[in-house]
């Protein structure tokens, strides 16, 4: 094992070397140093055990095959191997980004609701990209997740234990966030992550693991033997439907306790679904990230600005502000598919799932009972009037919210203003 | 290892015919093991049954650190330099957005285990002593409706909770609420291990049965061989009766010399008649300390500990010198003006009382400072300045 | 040897009472001869209350503020030594720069001790206007000092063309703004604003129940039935979203 010190030059594989400028932080695995790549500032993890070399040739594919999103803070060089060890170097992650941890224990947290699902649908794309190019995660915890408060976005970091399905790194990730089956021994998988998913996803929300409940605290010391029943053998979803033995606990899990229950009930059903015994012990029955995202994107869906007090809040089936209580208007829609899009002046709407808002709800500048929609993609809309005429809406324009107008966005989605009136 | 612990009625709670809701515990284990806590029951109506509350939270705690300490804290502190961690809202102040570390994690999993078994202590407390006629009078309406339907239950049990934990290889302090650490080292200094948590102000203190309790632990640990020859929990009846921290010390320097000198029970019978004195003439709430000690170490400190005292006194008399000083000086350059303002003349009237109060105080102060040298004698001692610095946790003095 | 022998102190907490008197042009003639007279009347009564109360030791600062703010001495002074100056009027109503300065001074390196060693203080606020500077940003500053936050805050609105809103927002609550309408009732209810607050701020608490605030409220209240051209603000039952929301 070697550390680096500042001017310390290491040669990559893609010729060329890095200069080591200073430590950034160190964990079990290695190091990371802050280097400059011909002139670029770039970020360095060096080993401080080098793995073997099937570890080595993997990141040598990984980085051959570019990253699967631009979520991933993937390897973009390998360095040759001395001074007993070996390294990759990465871009470095902005200052604005911060761990997941520190979500978890409120240090920092999402400055919106609008944050909290961009972020969300950024971790699920990140997964099904990934599984889409074949790998696995292997090693998925809340340290690997940077985020941005302010608009939800997210890098995925410590990507050396991607591997191809099938394969194992080597390197054991937390049982906090290993399916109940790999906790048990087993390979971890695409499956495996879709749990590691749902895990993460459930604390993003609700700022409280799934399984952590009565049952884990009741115990002064987590131990090896604990975490392999809490997590794995005998993990029970602490809302578990059947089973009541791990609900949260007061000055504990106030988190949960409180954002459960205001959360909006898809989200609800879903992680009771998700985290049910059935489920649990059957991996493929899991939930795949497309359908994560559907989740997310209805969700997003019904989520509004108050016209009252400008603040965001969830429509179910009360059209009241949370914030300030008031009754908002919720009939004027854009369908989308099964999807209904709740329009109400201020509300940003998202076509797609790319975290951009693609349209904004603004009020007409003469007649306050009537709202525009403004294209804010980078594409023209068409659309069509209830009497046939086809018009053009270019980007930063506006069109009514009439009911009967047939909308085509950018090329792909297709949708239309219905006015809902039985709610 | 020696312990001491005791806990009395306040002055007020004699008075309003209240029980004391303060509860101490100490005990020095087989192993050579020891831990003591203190906890204080919140007083208020709202919270009729805060004495119960406290003494669960230290039944509670101490099984729940003795397993802490059985299973993992070796594994976990040994080694460690001394580190203090604040709550959670003290590390956003902080900045503080570091990687959770294994001991945080684990400090964390400690505290949770100490809430919830609390919370199913009192859920039973409660399910097995219905509100009785008694304990109703004086209440709100609303608030025997929630006990009742067990809603806040907690609320009505809340207290606050110190801990000290001592083991040969490693030592752990951690506390929610208010009340004071102190911790006296080796040099004969005194200092404050557990980060304050400024939540805590005058009559708001942050509790067990809050909300967020978990977020709301403060906690130190060391493992590199190092411990403190005495630490003492006080309960805030304590902290309020002398203002100062340097104050309060120097009280607990008088109980360490005390036990130094007669020992133990001696000692103790002491501290039995005095709290109840205290509460008296300080905060006229309810008392409590908890201690764990080193005797030999005590003994062998004593001097040191004079020393600091000695230390203190002699810049409280230079304080007080430079006070009459100022006064003299305003006194000359206003005696001499001949048609004197009324401003001048209050000034005057000022200097002189301040004058008068500082040389009462100066003199009160150097027969301490006589006495002190006499005890220091009694050691064989002469004084000197060469006293090592401390730089654990918040100085004091 | 005891263990409270002569080398250990047992000193007695201490509670002090700020005046902010408001010395604006609009106080000129009887309204700052009623505010000089009172307030010097009553040290003496709050010197009684600090000498019987084995509690605690009352000590008082002034400030007033016009176009200007000024503190009447640099430090807080012990009731009985307190000697008051008359404060003249004149100027404009400078309440922000007052609160930032109150501010300023409700910290360990302004007036104040250690928390330990005190009682919350007590704040009584006179204006017969409304404020001329930036008010606000001056007011949430203080509102975020722990030592305001803790404070009995009491206000006096002399006469209709006080702006009780603003004396609202100091005091934090609309029951602690008391309206005077003439210059007896003025010294009346200064005298008892100023010993109520010292008799109830200067005590250790075991209630707990209700603030020291509502305590000196509530015996003011009582007291202003029996002040003519005294009143106090009509109460609103608020107490299911103020307590136990901290």
């Amino acid at each position: 094992m070697a550390e680096l010190k500042k001017g310390d030059k290491v040669t990559l594989t893609s010729g060329g070397y890095v200069t080591i400028d200073k430590e950034l932080g160190r964990g079990g695995q290695g190091i990371v140093y802050l280097v400059d790549l011909n002139g670029e500032k770039k970020a360095l993890k060096w080993y401080l055990n080098a793995p073997d070399d099937k570890f080595y040739k993997n990141l040598e594919h990984n980085i051959m095959s570019g990253p699967p999103s631009d979520a991933f803070l993937w390897p973009e060089h390998l360095t040759r191997k001395g001074k007993g060890s070996y390294g990759y170097v990465m871009r470095l992650r902005p200052q604005n980004y911060f761990e997941f941890g520190n979500f978890l224990l409120a240090k920092k947290s999402f400055r919106s609701y609008t944050a909290m699902l961009a972020a969300a649908m950024k971790i699920c794309n990140g997964f099904m990209m990934l599984h889409r190019c074949g790998y696995s995660y292997q090693d998925l915890n809340d340290g690997n997740f940077f985020i941005d408060p302010n608009t939800g976005d997210v890098l995925i970091c410590d990507n050396d234990n991607v591997m191809p399905q099938g394969e194992k790194s080597g390197i054991m990730g937390k049982a906090r966030y290993m399916a109940p089956e790999i906790v048990a021994g087993g390979i971890p998988d695409k499956y495996s992550d879709r749990f590691s998913l749902s895990v993460i996803l459930f604390m993003l929300f609700y700022a409280n693991h799934p399984f952590e409940g009565a049952k884990v605290v009741a115990c002064p010391c987590m131990t090896e033997t604990f975490e392999k029943k809490f997590y794995g053998t005998e993990a029970v979803f602490i809302y578990d439907q059947a089973d009541k033995s791990n609900l949260p606990v007061r000055g504990i899990h106030q988190n949960v306790i409180r954002r459960w229950p205001a959360f909006p009930a898809k989200l609800r059903e879903t992680f009771i679904q998700e985290f049910s015994h059935e489920k649990l012990k059957n991996p493929n029955t899991r939930m795949i990230e497309s359908l994560w995202e559907k989740l997310i994107a209805g969700i997003r869906d019904t989520l509004v600005r108050c016209p009252h007090c400008g603040e965001e809040t969830f429509i179910e089936d009360s059209s009241k502000c949370m914030d300030c209580g008031k009754d908002i208007d919720t009939s004027r829609r854009l369908k989308i598919g099964s999807r209904s899009v709740i329009l109400t002046k201020g509300t940003k709407a998202y076509i797609d799932n790319d975290n951009k808002a693609d349209a904004e709800v603004v009020a007409h500048p003469n007649d306050p009972t009537k709202l525009l929609l403004k294209n804010l993609s980078n594409s023209n809309w068409t659309a069509e009037t209830p009497s046939g005429k086809i018009k053009v809406v270019e980007p930063h324009n506006m069109m009514p919210v009439n009911p009967g107008i047939k909308i085509t966005f950018s090329n792909t989605h297709k949708g239309e203003f219905i006015l809902e009136t039985n709610k | 290892m020696d312990s001491l612990n005791f806990s009395c009625q306040g002055e007020s709670h004699i008075a309003a015919g209240k029980v004391c809701q303060d509860y101490s515990y100490s005990k020095v284990y087989k192993n050579g093991n020891a831990t003591a806590i203190v906890c204080d029951g919140h007083g208020g109506k709202r919270y009729f049954r805060s004495d119960i509350g406290a003494k669960i939270a230290a039944e509670v705690t101490e099984r729940k650190v003795k397993t802490f300490i059985d299973e993992v804290g070796l594994s976990l502190l040994k080694n460690k330099p001394f580190t203090q961690h604040g709550t959670i809202s003290e590390q956003i102040t902080n900045q503080d957005f570091d990687k959770t570390s294994d001991i945080e994690r684990a400090f964390r999993q400690l505290f949770g285990s100490i809430i919830y078994e609390w919370n199913a202590e009192v859920l039973a407390h409660a399910t097995h002593n219905p509100i009785s006629e008694l304990e109703k009078e004086g209440l709100e309406e609303r608030w025997i409706k929630e006990f009742e339907a067990n809603i806040n239950l907690e609320k009505v049990y809340g207290c606050t909770l110190i801990v000290y934990a001592y083991t040969p290889e490693f030592w752990l302090a951690f506390q929610i609420g208010d009340g004071k650490c102190f911790a006296c080292d080796s040099s004969g200094n005194w200092s404050e291990p557990i980060p304050w948590d400024e939540r805590c102000f005058l009559n708001k203190t942050t509790s067990i049965c809050d909300s967020g309790a978990i977020d709301e632990f403060r906690y130190c640990y060391e493992g590199n061989g190092q411990s403190p020859i005495a630490v003492i929990l006080g309960s805030d009846g304590i902290d309020d009766s002398f203002g100062s921290e340097e104050n309060q010390a120097n009280f607990y320097v008088q109980i360490l010399k005390s036990i130094a000198k007669s020992g133990l029970d001696a000692t103790l019978s002491e501290v039995e008649t005095t709290l109840p004195q205290l509460s008296k003439i300080g905060s006229q709430d309810d008392m409590s300390i908890a201690m764990i000690y080193d005797s030999d170490k005590v003994k062998s400190t004593t001097s040191k500990m004079i020393k600091w005292q000695i230390g203190n006194v002699n810049r409280a008399i230079t304080e007080e010198s430079i006070k009459i000083e100022k006064a003299n000086k305003i006194q000359q350059s206003l005696e001499s003006v001949e048609h004197p303002t009324r401003q001048n003349m209050i000034d005057l009237q000022y200097a002189n009382a301040d004058e008068k109060r500082a040389i009462e105080a100066r003199t009160k102060l150097q027969g301490r400072l006589d006495a002190l040298l006499m005890e220091l004698g009694d050691y064989g001692f002469t004084e000197d300045n060469s006293d090592l610095e401390n730089d654990k946790g918040a100085k004091v003095g | 040897m005891s263990l409270l022998d002569e080398q250990v102190s047992v000193p007695r907490r201490t509670m002090t009472l700020f005046f902010l008197i408001d010395t604006s042009g609009s106080m000129e003639g009887n309204k700052i001869g009623a505010v000089n007279d009172a307030v010097a009347n009553v040290l003496p009564m709050l010197d009684e209350i600090s000498a019987e109360n084995p509690d605690a030791e009352i000590k008082v600062a002034a400030l007033e503020f016009s176009s200007g703010v000024n503190w009447l001495y640099s430090e807080p002074k012990l009731a009985s030594d307190f000697v008051w100056q008359d404060v003249k009027a004149g100027g404009l109503t400078s309440l922000g720069a007052a609160c930032v300065e109150l501010s300023t001074k409700l910290s360990r390196s302004g007036y104040m001790q250690s928390a330990s060693g005190s009682f919350a203080p007590a704040i009584i606020l006179l204006s017969d206007g409304g404020p001329t500077d930036d008010y606000e940003s001056g007011l949430s500053k203080l509102k975020s000092n722990n030592w305001f936050k803790a404070a009995i805050k009491i206000a006096i609105a002399i006469g209709d063309d006080a702006d009780k809103d603003v004396l609202k927002q100091f005091s934090g609550n609309s029951e602690a703004v008391f309206t005077v309408h003439n210059i007896d009732a003025l010294k009346q209810i200064i005298r008892v604003v100023a010993v109520t607050s010292s008799q109830i701020g200067s005590k250790s608490s075991t209630a707990g129940d209700t603030t020291k605030q509502d305590q000196v409220i509530e015996e003011v209240r009582d007291a202003v039935e029996n002040i003519q051209g005294a009143e106090a603000a009509t109460a609103v039952d608020s107490s299911s979203y103020d307590d136990d929301w901290d």
